[in-house]
């Protein structure tokens, strides 16, 4: 199904740990290293802008990759234009990122703007590649709710992997303290995101709440000394199965659940 | 005289087989990677821990420690004896008595090996070990016969050529199997391997009434040593050796609760198939219980081939290595003393560092140590929530402090609070100077260590020591006996030497110097479960007795109970890798509460908590003693001399 | 509400007041009509109130109709006024998921979005492709609505709709362009059409005021806040739905041709996934088993018939019914069904904990005390078995029925 000698790059970036925000690899682009890992084995080039002295690059060597190549960079600078440039002549037939990065803006717009520099077809939400065969890939791609699509796509191809591609390797100590990390010198580009806006701590943002848009002063009161829905639910007892399987069945149709 | 030659050329035939076999094997151990040992000061001791540490164990199964007296003490004689006597020709009257006597010894002694083959329990191995008692009754009733000219009881040249003949064919059947089949790798092997396993022991400590239950640390500094065990050569040589020294007596068989769970460990098999690794070949002749749901002879190996292929079949399966609880209910009960939760974590040790093949939940565990400090992943900002209103105090502001309250991963666990805030409840009462680490407080690397992962075990317990050597106090009591453990026996490797108690100790103390001022328990009976960490780890047997008996609980014991408590199957990380099985440990523990009628399980172990509380209702209440002492606490500030807060000796931690 | 009936003097005087705008929503129920043979028709029984002395009365004070509990308000269809933009000054361009071809509420809040942005000089301008269902555009905000339709956007194709939509930015040059940051195609259209037009969007954006927006950054512990570009892909609620005006909803037509290019990406439609197989943590409709299931048979065929993923209380799993990837829970999966049916499951806390994501809890178990119960929305007290037997055969019948309907 898959011809032996694909070349396969995935980007990976450094992520945070959503509850301490500690830097490890970043789950989607994980997952991302792993799909090249079924598709092309020990031949998957694994790519990183950055630091390169960066210990958390080494939980993605832990999953058995023998090295890691890091196009050095500081931390404001603009990956783009480094990874289009290398991955311009590095002759892959697919590249894998995950779908945002943890840390940072996380728009998820580097493998769009990637394929459209590239000029290259862009599969988002990529779940498992079927068949590559005649410069062209079977894919099946990701919908929500478990659903999937299947597509036909021109290779070369980027695609971004979200949390329906399949869960990442351990990343295991010893391969980790093993592999390499070759740094790339290349030329820094800065990010002018920066100039104009800052970050700050994520906001929770409060569960919406049942605005009553009131024509009266009844219906403001009515609003404001509603009792809140919700509090128990309703409980039929000694009633016959079928009474009982009728208001489950009555429940299911109201939310669409029969189809 | 045609015996008087034979025997000789017999005798020293063997015996000289028997050299070249002991050569070759003590060859094959040194396959294994070297190890400090003790080498003439371990001979030196053997014969004391010999005679007292393993008879201590041994002395347990009364008619078998009898059996073997006579057996063992009449053969080391008879064969002494023999040698002097038909080896070297002292036909003295006197010496032909006494092994006459030594013979007799052994016959009597191997009259019992026979009886209990006769119908021989499911934990013992058959095959070869069917054979030995006719080849003990063989040794000794051809030596007695032979030595019976000797002593002047027959004349000599008695029954011609015909016994002659005879006696030959036994004695060469007898020193075969006894002299040069304990070197080749016959049942008798154990009485060889076994002695100098007992002198080089990795863990001499154990002997002369000593403990030791910590894992060993690996030197990750070392980039060239091993991550654990992959092939049976990654050992270290007297590992290899301890394997070499089992009797296949499936004492560990039948305690380990995985076995009885039909999960898929024998720790006897275990050992063996180590046995078939060190020495090379399949598990074929295997001849005892196989691994619950697997046939014998599909497995095989050799020192340099990897003992787990994760992809197919090698020596052991990986599920056989994840269903161990660390219990350490097989190393408590093995006679030969042989450390099967070492192996059986070395073993881990490689599956998570180098092939990162944790089962189940396990990378998802281990991935959130690193990451949030703790195996659920919560946000470590939490860790002291559960305390929001009790205003405990901190380390960093007290600085110094009789006892650092190690308050552990519970802190996560609504259950566990329960626990925590009854024991801070009793803490209070009893006027006690502690304090917390609150968030400097980080897991305290057990699980990670025993799923195999050392790195991150070692990173956690360096930064709890480097949190803990800012502050003084005398003492670390903790409710959970695994961070007990941790803490008192495995972070000393590491550069922190503590005095740690676990809280029912510490509450014993606290009783026994009247600082709590207690009412009478009232409710149904009570049993008490020995949390494997606590009791087996650390033999703190005692010290929940009295305290439940302070407070006027008369324990109903189990059956198993004491170092023979059966484990709760919450240890070694065995919920997270999760093998099934075909049934619960903790549901068969659950058997064993209600067989005593009890009404209420007392526990000291958040994790022994967690299962038995996982048992389907229903079923005996399960309480920690802190909350049991907590339940009884009188109001009235104990009549007891005010407590004046005892400046803590300064005591330097590092 | 409470059943205690009060007064409302203010309701009353409107409902005797015929030229207060709300008179009619505090009319009770018809009391006259005109008949098929035009005749006045008067329904006695809905004129008056039964009295405290259980007499009825007919009190023509306003007090009566004002004072009910039973008043319509809501019911009452009050026609928003309309908001009209003849020349707009700008536009601003929303592009809606339109699931199964309406607006969704991810799709309302952009639409309110879009007229905060809009004021009253700019129109807002709404693109959707193909045919749609949708009636209400015009109370959801839709100034106008461009149609794109054409074999060539049917289906999954994002980059001829990218075109599209770069056709509606030469002609329109709208101000912002606004697109849900959802999974269902509107965060990949989105950022497809930014990379396409070379514009730095604003993603996952909650609130757009006064030129700021601010969005999710990174894993969601970050929000960045920045001067709002043109192209803004918000999230869920990231404003109020237009609820007070009502819209023209005037059509718009593409002056220009779309180019055509050729397809990259070949859509070769859904695939059937098996409910049975779809991951615990992303199935909509969960049917969960626990110690109460006697008859794993049935609650399998149970499961097949509802078109149900099954799940399995933990205990479920150790005795070893299910197997243990269908564990729901703190120690299994966490769950965003957004119906999910315990049978047999008491409720664990770890278990209760594992679905608090889901919208709506079922129960069927026997014990009417066990905690499931206390959380779920419906709980039905009896024998599982006869349930859910019950159950299945009202589904299919069901379904039958439905076949028969679409014969």
């Amino acid at each position: 199904m898959l011809p032996d000698n694909l070349n396969i790059i995935t980007l990976v970036s450094i992520g945070a740990h959503p509850t301490s925000g500690r830097a490890r690899r970043a789950e989607q682009d994980a997952r991302a290293v792993e799909l090249g890992l079924r598709l092309a084995g020990d031949k998957l080039q694994v790519l990183h802008a950055g630091n390169p002295a960066d210990e958390a690059l080494r939980a993605y060597l832990g999953m058995g990759l023998s090295e890691l190549t890091v196009l050095e960079q500081p931390s404001h600078g603009d990956a783009l234009p480094l990874l289009n440039s290398y991955l311009k002549d590095a002759g892959a037939q697919l590249v894998l990122t995950g779908s945002q990065a943890e840390t940072g803006e996380g728009s998820g717009m580097l493998p769009f703007l990637l394929a459209e520099q590239l000029g290259w077809p862009l599969v988002v939400g990529l779940a498992e590649v079927e068949k590559i065969e005649n410069g062209m890939a079977q894919v099946l791609q990701a919908l929500p709710r478990g659903q999937r699509r299947r597509l036909k796509v021109r290779l070369p191809f980027i695609a971004c992997v979200d949390n329906a591609a399949p869960t990442a390797r351990q990343s295991a100590f010893g391969p980790a303290r093993r592999g390499q990390l070759q740094a790339c010198e290349v030329a820094v580009v800065d990010d002018s995101l920066l100039v104009d806006a800052h970050f700050q701590p994520a906001r929770p943002r409060p569960k919406r709440l049942k605005v009553i848009k009131a024509k009266t002063g009844a219906e403001r009161m009515k609003a404001a000394t509603a009792k809140a829905a919700g509090g128990g639910g309703q409980v039929l007892k000694d009633v016959s199965p079928q009474a009982g399987a009728e208001a489950i069945f009555k429940l299911l149709v109201e939310e669409g659940m029969l189809r | 005289m045609m015996l008087n030659t034979l025997l000789p050329i017999l005798l020293f035939a063997a015996l000289g087989l028997a050299v070249i076999g002991a050569g070759k094997r003590f060859l094959m151990w040194r396959r294994g990677r070297p190890a400090k040992v003790d080498w003439l000061g371990g001979l030196l001791a053997m014969p004391r821990r010999y005679l007292v540490d393993l008879h201590h164990v041994v002395e347990r199964d009364k008619y078998m420690s009898k059996t073997h007296v006579a057996t063992a003490g009449g053969f080391v004689l008879a064969a002494g004896l023999a040698i002097l006597v038909h080896g070297f020709g002292l036909h003295s009257r006197i010496l032909g008595y006494a092994l006459l006597g030594a013979c007799v010894l052994m016959f009597v002694g191997a009259l019992f090996v026979a009886k209990r083959r006769l119908d021989p329990p499911a934990r013992l191995s058959k095959g070869p070990w069917m054979r030995l008692p006719k080849s003990l009754l063989m040794f000794a009733v051809s030596f007695f016969i032979a030595t019976l000219p000797v002593a002047g009881i027959l004349p000599e040249g008695f029954g011609g050529w015909m016994l002659a003949v005879l006696l030959a064919v036994g004695v060469a059947w007898g020193v075969s199997e006894l002299f040069f089949g304990m070197t080749w790798g016959g049942p008798m092997k154990h009485a060889f391997a076994g002695a100098l396993h007992l002198a080089w022991h990795r863990r001499s400590e154990r002997f002369g009434g000593g403990r030791s239950t910590g894992l060993k640390a690996l030197n990750l500094d070392d980039r060239t040593a091993p991550l654990g065990v992959e092939k049976p050569r990654d050992f270290t040589w007297n590992q290899l050796l301890g394997f070499d020294a089992c009797v296949q007596c499936g004492k560990c068989e039948a305690v380990c609760p995985a076995f009885a769970a039909g999960q898929p460990l024998n720790p006897k098999k275990l050992i063996q198939d180590m046995v078939v690794g060190l020495a090379g070949g399949t598990d074929a002749k295997f001849a005892g219980s196989p691994y619950p749901g697997q046939a014998i002879g599909e497995h095989s190996g050799a020192p340099h081939l990897p003992i787990v292929n994760l992809n197919g079949k090698a020596l052991v399966d990986a599920e056989t290595l994840w269903s161990c609880t660390t219990c350490r209910a097989c190393v408590e009960e093995c006679p030969m003393m042989i450390e099967h939760v070492d192996a059986i974590v070395d073993m881990r040790r490689h599956l998570t560092l180098e092939k990162g093949a944790t089962p189940n939940k396990g990378a998802e565990v281990l991935d959130n140590l690193i990451a949030t400090d703790n195996p659920g992943g919560f946000a470590p900002g939490g860790r002291l929530n559960w305390a929001a209103d009790l205003n405990l105090p901190l380390m960093s502001e007290k600085k110094s402090v009789d006892v650092l309250f190690w308050v552990g991963d519970g802190a996560f666990d609504m259950r566990n609070q329960r626990t925590l805030r009854a024991f801070v409840k009793v803490l209070k009462a009893a006027n006690v100077d502690f304090a917390v680490l609150g968030l400097e407080e980080r897991d305290s690397g057990d699980v990670a260590r025993r799923l195999g992962d050392e790195a991150t075990f070692q990173t956690l317990a360096k930064r709890n020591i480097a949190s803990m050597s800012q502050y003084q106090f005398n003492k670390i009591v903790s409710c959970d006996p695994h961070s007990f453990h941790v803490l008192k026996n495995e972070y000393g490797e590491l550069g922190g030497h503590y005095q740690v108690l676990h809280h029912s100790t510490y509450m014993d103390e606290l009783i026994s110097a009247d600082k709590l001022n207690l009412g009478q328990h009232k409710g149904g009976s009570v049993t008490y479960h020995d949390p494997c960490y606590l009791g087996r780890y650390n033999g703190e047997y005692e010290a929940p007795r009295a305290v439940l008996k302070a407070i006027g609980i008369e324990v109903r014991e189990m059956e198993r109970s004491g170092f023979r408590s059966r484990c709760c199957g919450g240890g070694g990380g065995a919920p997270i890798t999760d093998i099934p099985g075909k049934q619960r440990i903790p549901d068969m523990r659950m058997v064993d509460i209600q067989e005593t009628g009890a009404e209420l399980v007392a526990v000291g172990c958040p994790q022994c908590t967690a299962m038995l509380e996982g048992v389907v209702e229903p079923r005996p209440q399960i309480k920690d003693i802190a909350e049991l002492v907590a339940d009884v606490l009188l109001e009235a500030p104990a009549p007891a001399k005010k407590p004046v807060p005892t400046k803590p000796e300064a005591l330097e931690v590092h | 509400m409470s059943d205690i009936i009060r007064r409302d003097p203010r309701a009353e005087w409107i409902a005797r007041n015929r030229l207060h705008p709300l008179h009619a929503a505090m009319q009770t129920a018809q009391t006259s009509w005109m008949g098929p043979n035009g005749i006045v028709r008067k329904n006695p029984h809905v004129v008056g109130f039964i009295g405290p002395n259980g007499l009825k009365r007919i009190d023509r004070s306003g007090a009566q109709q004002g004072g009910s509990g039973k008043r319509a308000t809501a019911s009452a269809v009050v026609q928003l006024p309309l908001h009209v933009i003849e020349q707009p000054a700008f536009y601003i361009a929303v592009v809606p998921d339109m699931i199964g071809g309406r607006l969704s509420s991810h799709d309302k809040d952009l639409l309110g979005l879009a007229n905060k942005l809009a004021g009253s000089d700019g129109a807002v301008v709404a693109v959707v492709f193909g045919e749609h269902k949708e009636t209400a555009f015009d109370t959801a905000g839709v100034d106008r609505l461009l149609q794109i339709e054409g074999e060539l956007f049917e289906g999954y194709a994002p980059e001829q709709r990218v075109l599209a939509l770069s056709a509606v930015e030469s002609q329109l040059a709208p101000r912002h362009w606004l697109l849900p940051d959802s999974r269902t195609g509107g965060g990949e259209l989105g950022r497809r059409l930014a990379a396409k037009l070379g514009e730095r969007p604003a993603t996952r954006v909650w609130q757009v005021a006064e030129g700021q927006c601010i969005g999710r950054a990174g894993a969601g512990r970050e929000d960045l806040v920045r001067s709002a570009p043109r192209l803004i892909l918000a999230a869920v609620e990231c404003a109020e739905p237009v609820s007070d005006t009502r819209h023209e909803v005037r059509q718009v037509e593409l002056l220009d041709q779309i180019a055509r290019n050729l397809p990259r990406i070949e859509d070769l439609g859904a695939v059937a996934v098996d409910p049975a197989l779809i991951p615990m943590a992303e199935a909509e409709f969960i049917l969960s088993g626990g110690n109460g299931v006697k008859d794993w048979t049935q609650f399998h065929q149970a499961a097949a018939a509802l078109g149900a993923t099954e799940g399995a209380s933990r205990v479920a799993v150790d005795d070893g019914f299910m197997p243990r990837n269908r564990q729901v829970g703190a120690t299994g999966t966490w769950v965003t069904a957004r119906v999910y049916m315990a049978v047999g499951i008491s409720g664990a806390i770890q278990h209760l904990q594992g679905i608090g994501a889901c919208d709506k809890v079922i129960a069927i178990n026997l014990d009417p005390g066990c905690d499931m119960i206390k959380r779920a929305d419906l709980s039905v007290i009896g024998d599982s078995a006869a349930i859910l037997a019950a159950l299945i055969e009202r589904v299919t019948a069901y379904r039958q029925g439905g076949a028969r309907d679409a014969a």
